[in-house]
């Protein structure tokens, strides 16, 4: 697997600047209130997981963050631009923010390598030569360049959700959110999505990972927030987070994933930290 | 009673000839009323209300009239406002505008089929409203739609029919002729409604035949 290695080679590189901004933002549908009140920062090339029971809002901060739902209340800045409002066009927002679905959303009519080339061509304007280019080299990247011709109807669900993060990458967006990547995947198949978006992490991308797959964000995040009800109920160190959570919704949480996990999710690390802490 | 095909044989080549006029009316008026009912049907999902409301208003009005009565109001009806149009076009016209009510319809129902993700993910990828119905939405709306757009197409055929209130020489109108020289009322309207079944049937063969072409692509 290709990756460049600029961001996190040394914590000088790293730019200190903003690469999302949330404050005071208020999500309900109807009556149900869904989030209260979050504000939320994520530095340039920081890769901040979102873990919590289900209901606890993930999904839609991420999907309110991709402007996916529109917002009640608060306000959302991506790089410094307002974002939550009508102002942007989905090709501007498109340009700073990707997205990976649960459910993959490829689009079946067409080939895996129309998949990637569309929105380039179609939005960033390039020629047809270009975006094949870059489309097979990011195609290459997740390790699928031989089903370029396939359509997401031959392709395993793993391979489908590599397709999507080659084709969200395809956009160049400087921020990548992912939705539970990998929660509806056969579990021989977690592994290869989980491996292409560690390389993503390597190569300094920004990233906010909504999962289910604790020992994966201990392992890669710089940032972990624990949320529930819609609230950021902890954030920290995600070795702090896993070993010594301070609040007790948090407590309550891990212990009965530690159920599942073993004692491996609350030891000390396996793997070399992430130079860029928190 | 006696059927006595004989009488009628010499005028075959006369329904022949209408059953042409039938064949060029039907595909003309399934080319204009697809093309207006994907207009319609797309309009009937747009995200403006009031476009929304328009679009089903034009279906309500469309669906709950008879094809006769729209067929009248465009040839008999319309030179009073000073617009005179020859009878072929006036019922292409009134054709296609009321099979576009039904093929709106089914456009609708085809574009709500398409699952809320294939619209999610051509957001986040940038696509505005009008490109991802044309590039994501439509085609795949399309190949949900064949089968009830084939059904509409065969109706459409036999519905043609009415085009002989208009004195279009078209298949009916061709056999009233032939009966009102012939007085073989029976037979004349048996050859007729062959002919028709001969044409429903070849079109829903080349339906199927390409449902089953789009599917395997």
């Amino acid at each position: 697997m290709e990756i460049s290695v600029e961001g996190n080679t040394s914590d000088s590189s790293v730019s200190h600047q903003s690469a999302i901004d949330v404050k005071g933002l208020y999500k309900s549908f109807g009556r149900l209130s869904v989030l209260e009140d979050i504000s939320l920062s994520v530095k340039e090339g920081e890769v901040v997981s979102v873990i919590g029971p289900s209901g606890s809002g993930k999904s839609t901060l991420a999907r309110c963050i991709c402007r996916l739902e529109r917002i009640d209340s608060g306000e959302i800045y991506l790089y410094g631009q307002r974002t939550d409002g009508q102002k942007h066009s989905n090709s501007d927002i498109a340009r700073l923010v990707g997205m990976i679905f649960q459910q993959f959303n490829l689009f079946p009519h067409l080939s895996v390598l129309d998949n990637l080339t569309l929105s380039p061509m179609r939005i960033l304007g390039l020629s047809r030569e270009e975006a094949q280019e870059n489309a097979m080299a990011l195609l290459k990247r997740v390790g699928l360049e031989e089903k370029q011709n396939a359509r997401p109807n031959q392709l395993s669900g793993g391979q489908c959700q590599r397709v999507a993060i080659a084709r969200a990458l395809a956009m160049s967006p400087k921020i990548m959110l992912f939705d539970e990547p990998t929660s509806a995947l056969d579990p021989e198949l977690v592994g290869e999505v989980l491996e292409v978006i560690a390389g993503l992490v390597d190569s300094g991308m920004t990233m906010m990972i909504i999962t289910h797959e604790m020992m994966f964000a201990k392992e890669v995040s710089d940032r972990v927030l624990f949320m529930a009800d819609g609230n950021i109920v902890e954030q920290g160190h995600p070795k702090k987070i896993f070993t010594s959570p301070e609040v007790p919704r948090t407590q309550i949480f891990l212990q009965r994933l530690l159920a599942h996990f073993g004692k491996e999710l609350t030891e000390g690390e396996k793997r070399g930290e992430c130079s860029h802490g928190a | 009673m006696e059927l006595d095909f004989t009488a009628i044989a010499p005028y075959l080549h006369m329904l022949l000839t209408g059953a042409k006029i039938t064949v060029q009316a039907s595909v003309l008026s399934v080319l204009f009323g697809a093309f207006l009912g994907i207009i319609v049907g797309a309009l009937r999902v747009v995200p403006i209300a009031p476009v929304r409301s328009i679009a089903a208003g034009y279906i309500y009005i469309i669906r709950g009239t008879p094809l006769l009565i729209q067929l009248f109001l465009i040839y008999f009806g319309l030179p009073s406002l000073g617009l005179n149009l020859p009878a072929f076009i006036a019922g292409i016209i009134g054709l296609s505008i009321n099979s576009s009510g039904y093929v709106g319809e089914i456009v609708r129902g085809g574009i709500e089929a398409v699952p809320k993700g294939q619209w999610e993910a051509s957001k986040v990828l940038g696509l505005s409203y009008l490109k991802t119905m044309r590039f994501i939405i439509l085609p795949q709306a399309i190949r949900n739609m064949l089968p009830a757009i084939g059904n509409e197409f065969v109706t459409l055929i036999k519905e043609s029919s009415l085009l002989s209130t208009l004195a279009i020489t078209e298949l009916t109108m061709v056999g009233q002729q032939v009966r009102s020289v012939t007085y073989a009322s029976f037979e004349t309207f048996i050859v007729v409604g062959i002919i028709y079944l001969v044409l429903t049937s070849v079109t829903s063969l080349f339906l199927r035949f390409i449902e089953r072409k789009w599917n395997v692509s």
